[in-house]
């Protein structure tokens, strides 16, 4: 008979009350946990049901109501032997019967005996009768503290428990009782905390039901949902009142999110003389440094106004609305200083000291890799055939690209790298392309970025990035899985768009020069089987991009068939083969049955010299389209006519339908049957180097 | 009734009575060039080993790199630093902070006071911890670190640091915008010195003595020969005094930084060079120091003496 406490249910809540745990690392842990507990509810059979998990700087929070005060009683059957194989002849248990009882540890006497199918069998039943919920809880919520996993985490006092940062006091309650979890010297009980300043607490919780109404009451707004609705209506105010535009970068959103358990949205102001130095230095000294967020007039350009998202009393929001005025003009001041410091020396003055920067340690400085992007701009630009405008400027470019890495505003705001070389390129009177090339060589940046916008830009862009890429592959700085520390796949894909934007130059002869740089800088490697691994990285994102872009697997892999390894000609096929095989899907399938057919059956060892004297009608028809083909086909090619020579093969399609419904290949005459194979292995050899085409037929 | 904000001696004055009633040693700055109030011994070696220590101490640190000619109201060369260390750290030491700001005479719960996450790694002590910067209203003020390792061993108890930036604070406190207008002190008539009356001068030629004069063939001799000095007074089983040459040796790097007479691939061997004494010093202590405190079980310290002198000296 189940007792009335198995029906029984109450609110479980458990709260982790913490030291400031970092904004990025408390989102990993809040989605942790929505998984956390109630596998570890369900794990002990505590019934349960819906979890909600809650947090802020200072606290993670789980409310799982409907937690049955005692575990499910749960009724384990197993099937033993047979009743034969059980008892002899004289019904006495045999050994089987006795060992399958006490490894289910039931007495002979309580074995069931049960029909299945044409058998009867003995079976054991185990009851494991309902357990206190509130007898396990200690053990299971210790377990899921122990169960986050963070980035870092760290040990204080004199425990040697683990969290990302101290744990300052826990409540666990389960309806109105407590659950005494202990974790890290502490044990829990029935009082939390609420805002540090506004409501510090501590504050007794009479049953789990009211954890999460106390904690509000003592100002505190308990998701990261609410945080950033409250952030953003506040924004739209200011936006409203002010008639500016504020940006609200995702990531500095999330992390101001969670920065606060409290937020209140607060307009400052800066003197608005600092707008004279280059908006991107304000951007980032705002954003990177203070995770305030700017404010831009509608026509894009910077205010000097900004929003600063406060943990603070409201009621004292004047005064710290002026504390960070403050900060933001010491900033501005330094960053004023640092830009006109910078100003006293033309841009081509900071080159050498690059020499002071490690690039890489085994392929030196950003010096080093200055010279080589210069080197490999030089074989760009010939390869390209620029004119000789353009080429100097590429070269100037190349050369002035990181010297800004070591100026004092780009040393202070790193984000803004390249920005800051193109204003000082044009402060030192260098010609607008090269300036901006210098801004536009770390493009694109990310997927969907924008490339430079012109061949300048571009071959720089082009060279840094290919030598980064050779470079680090001659060392053996692979990106091996998630590892790609120096972003080599995005800098690869970097590289194609820009060859897709219209860059003319072929990648592998540019991979051979940048390999050529590297050598002779004086690295030491295996070039053959360094050109092989980074030719076979690009052609890994070739197909990736092309996977994403709806290409099939098979159309990519028949045309890598044919050992194209020029990603815009591999780019090329491929889609010209999604597109015939859109626009006549039939005409292609079959051609790539026929294809696959021939394939199979020819003999490569017979040649392809057939006489024409052994050949009936279809195959002479056949004979005659490849004849066709073949010259049109090569034609197209050398003119880099992918489609007309997709065309070209299509119109076999008929002719080698024909061949292959009214003559039979495997003729008894091994003359007739080896001329017929000559004639399939010349229809074969047709659509070589266009793609092969056996790869399609299953489609 | 309208009161002056504390002086800069007042802050500092106000935070050593505030930490000397929490039950903290107060020490005086130690007399040799530090990088940070961290270096000092009786941080970077007093976090190791077993035993409770409890000290707070003004820090004149030497940033030779940050020196700015006295020209930017927010750079110094050479700076102030208030240093706490509390091994282990107490469970309400975040409160006991807040509260020595308080004793500064900040309301804080008028303003808006975040830990925002900032760990602390130092690459020449081989030491890193967990922790924060705290903001007032934006402005960092203070670091605040749980510290893990130090010279590679693991810091059992864990200590907490707590350094606050003596000039930023006060400015903070006194609302000036630049450093060399902090009042120093204010006499009965009236007389006041500022932070610029008793260190401009003192910026202007340090930072010409630190980027322009100083003589860098005489400093690579000075680091090598304490490298050596080092050594010798650790196989005499002088930890505390080799620590001295450790310094001696940061401080002639930091200062043939700021001349540029160390290249890139130069700088991370010197780095190395200077872990390496740190971590044997570290080592030194432990053995020499740490394990003659009560309650260690000397076998147990000399494995983890043995483990984190062999530890990650890549």
């Amino acid at each position: 008979m189940p007792n009335s406490a198995a029906h029984e249910t109450a609110t479980l809540a458990f709260e982790i009350g913490t030291e400031e745990i970092p904004a990025f690392d408390l989102e990993r842990a809040t989605n942790q946990l929505s998984e956390l507990v109630p596998a570890a509810l369900d794990e002990v059979r505590i019934p349960h049901s819906e979890t909600r998990i809650y947090s802020t700087p200072r606290r993670l929070i789980a409310i799982v109501s409907e937690v049955g005060r005692e575990t499910e009683a749960l009724v384990e059957t197993f099937r033993g032997p047979s009743v034969k194989i059980a008892f002899d002849d004289e019904g006495n248990p045999t050994k089987a019967a006795m060992g399958f009882a006490r490894g289910k540890g039931v007495e002979i006497s309580d074995l069931e005996r049960r029909r299945e199918g044409d058998t009867e069998y003995v079976f054991a039943s185990r009851q494991i009768s309902a357990r206190p919920s509130a007898e396990l809880l200690p053990e299971v919520l210790r377990g899921v503290i122990e169960g986050i996993t963070w980035p870092k985490s760290c040990h204080w006092g004199t425990t040697r428990d683990l969290f990302s940062r101290p744990v300052r006091w826990l409540v666990a309650m389960l309806g109105e009782e407590i659950i005494p979890v202990e974790f890290a010297g502490l044990t829990a009980g029935n009082a939390t905390r609420g805002h540090r300043v506004l409501a510090p607490g501590p504050f007794t919780v009479a049953t789990a039901d009211d954890l999460i109404a106390t904690v509000e009451a003592a100002s505190v707004v308990t998701t990261a949902v609410e945080r950033e609705s409250i952030i953003r209506s506040g924004v739209a105010a200011i936006e409203d009142a002010s008639g500016l535009v504020s940006v609200l970068p995702d990531k500095t959103l999330r992390e101001v999110i969670n920065l606060t358990e409290h937020p209140t949205v607060l307009e400052g102001t800066f003197d608005e003389a600092f707008l004279q130095v280059p908006e991107e230095i304000i951007v980032d000294a705002m954003l990177m440094h203070q995770r305030y967020f700017p404010l831009y007039h509608k026509n894009g350009k910077l205010s000097h106004h900004f929003i600063v998202v406060s943990n603070g009393d409201p009621a004292h929001a004047a005064t710290i609305i002026e504390g960070n005025e403050r900060v933001v003009a010491a900033r501005l001041y330094d960053a004023r200083f640092f830009y006109e410091a910078d100003l006293k020396h033309p841009l081509e003055h900071y080159v050498d000291a690059l020499d002071g920067v490690v690039f890489q340690e085994s392929l030196g400085t950003m010096r080093d890799k200055t010279n080589r992007a210069v080197s490999l701009a030089e074989h760009v630009v010939q390869a390209a055939d620029l004119a000789a405008d353009v080429a100097e400027d590429a070269l100037r470019a190349a050369y002035l690209s990181k010297a800004d890495l070591v100026t004092n505003a780009v040393i202070e705001f790193t984000s803004v790298q390249g920005v800051m070389g193109s204003y000082y390129a044009v402060a030192s009177g260098e010609n607008e392309r090269v300036a901006r090339a210098v801004a536009e060589h770390y493009r694109p940046r990310f997927s969907g970025d924008d490339v430079p916008t012109d061949a300048v830009g571009q071959v720089v862009a082009f060279a840094d990035k290919l030598d980064t890429i050779c470079g680090l592959f001659a060392v053996g700085q692979v990106p091996t899985g998630k590892a790609d520390p120096f972003a080599l796949r995005r800098a690869a894909l970097g590289i194609i768009s820009i060859l897709q934007a219209g860059l003319d130059v072929k990648l592998l002869p540019a991979i051979d020069a940048a390999l050529s740089v590297v050598q002779q800088a004086g690295i030491d490697f295996d070039l053959a089987k360094v050109r092989e691994s980074v030719v076979e990285f690009f052609v890994t994102r070739v197909r990736v991009l092309l996977r994403d872009e709806g290409a099939g697997a098979d159309a990519i892999d028949a045309v890598l068939a044919t050992n194209e390894r020029e990603p815009m000609e591999i780019i090329k096929r491929v889609r010209a083969l999604e597109r015939a095989r859109q626009s006549e899907p039939e005409q292609m399938r079959d051609l790539a049955l026929a294809f696959a057919r021939a394939n199979n059956l020819r003999d490569p060892k017979l040649g392809e010299a057939y006489d024409r004297s052994l050949f009936g009608e279809p195959e002479t028809r056949l004979a005659n389209a490849i004849d066709e083909a073949h010259e049109a086909v090569q034609a197209a090619l050398s003119a880099g006519n992918y489609e007309t020579a997709l065309g070209e093969l299509s119109r076999l399609r008929v002719p080698v339908d024909e061949f292959f419904t009214q003559v039979m290949i495997m003729d008894e005459n091994p003359a007739i049957r080896e001329n017929r194979l000559k004639l399939l292995n010349s229809f074969v050899n047709v659509f070589t180097g266009v793609a092969d085409f056996g790869l399609m037929a299953s489609k | 009734m309208h009161h002056d904000p504390p002086t800069f001696q007042d802050v500092i004055m106000n935070l050593q009575r505030y930490w000397a009633e929490a039950g903290c040693v107060i020490l005086q700055p130690y007399d040799n060039e530090v990088g940070a109030g961290t270096n000092a011994p009786a941080t970077t070696l007093r976090s190791l080993g077993p035993g409770t220590w409890r000290c707070a101490y003004v820090q004149g640190c030497r940033r030779p790199t940050d020196g700015r000619y006295g020209e930017n109201p927010n750079r110094l060369q050479f700076y102030y630093q208030f240093q706490v260390l509390i091994k282990p750290s107490p469970e309400n030491i975040q409160e006991m902070y807040l509260a020595s700001l308080e004793a500064i005479g900040i309301d804080v719960a008028a303003h808006d006071v975040r830990f925002v996450e900032d760990d602390w790694e130092s690459p020449t002590l081989g030491a890193w911890g967990l922790g924060w910067e705290v903001w007032i209203d934006g402005m960092e003020v203070t670091q605040f670190t749980y510290f893990q390792q130090v010279g590679g061993f693991e810091c059992q108890p864990t200590p907490v640091e707590i350094a606050y930036g003596l000039e930023r604070l006060t400015m903070f406190v006194q609302g000036v915008d630049s450093i060399f207008d902090i009042v120093w002190s204010k006499g009965p008539d009236g007389k006041v010195f500022t932070y610029g009356d008793v260190y401009l001068e003192n910026e202007r030629e340090y930072s010409a003595y630190n980027f322009e004069v100083a003589d860098t063939a005489f400093l690579f001799q000075e680091f090598a020969d304490r490298e050596v000095e080092c050594m010798k007074t650790l196989e005499a089983g002088l930890p505390l005094p080799a620590y001295d040459s450790v310094l001696k040796c940061c401080h002639a790097f930091n200062l043939l930084d700021a001349r540029g007479a160390i290249s890139a691939t130069e700088r991370m061997a010197y780095i190395l060079r200077v872990r390496t004494l740190a971590k044997a010093v570290c080592a030194s202590y432990m053995e020499h120091v740490a394990c003659a405190e009560q309650a260690c079980d000397e076998s147990a310290c000399a494995e983890q003496a043995l483990e984190g002198g062999e530890g990650d000296a890549e």
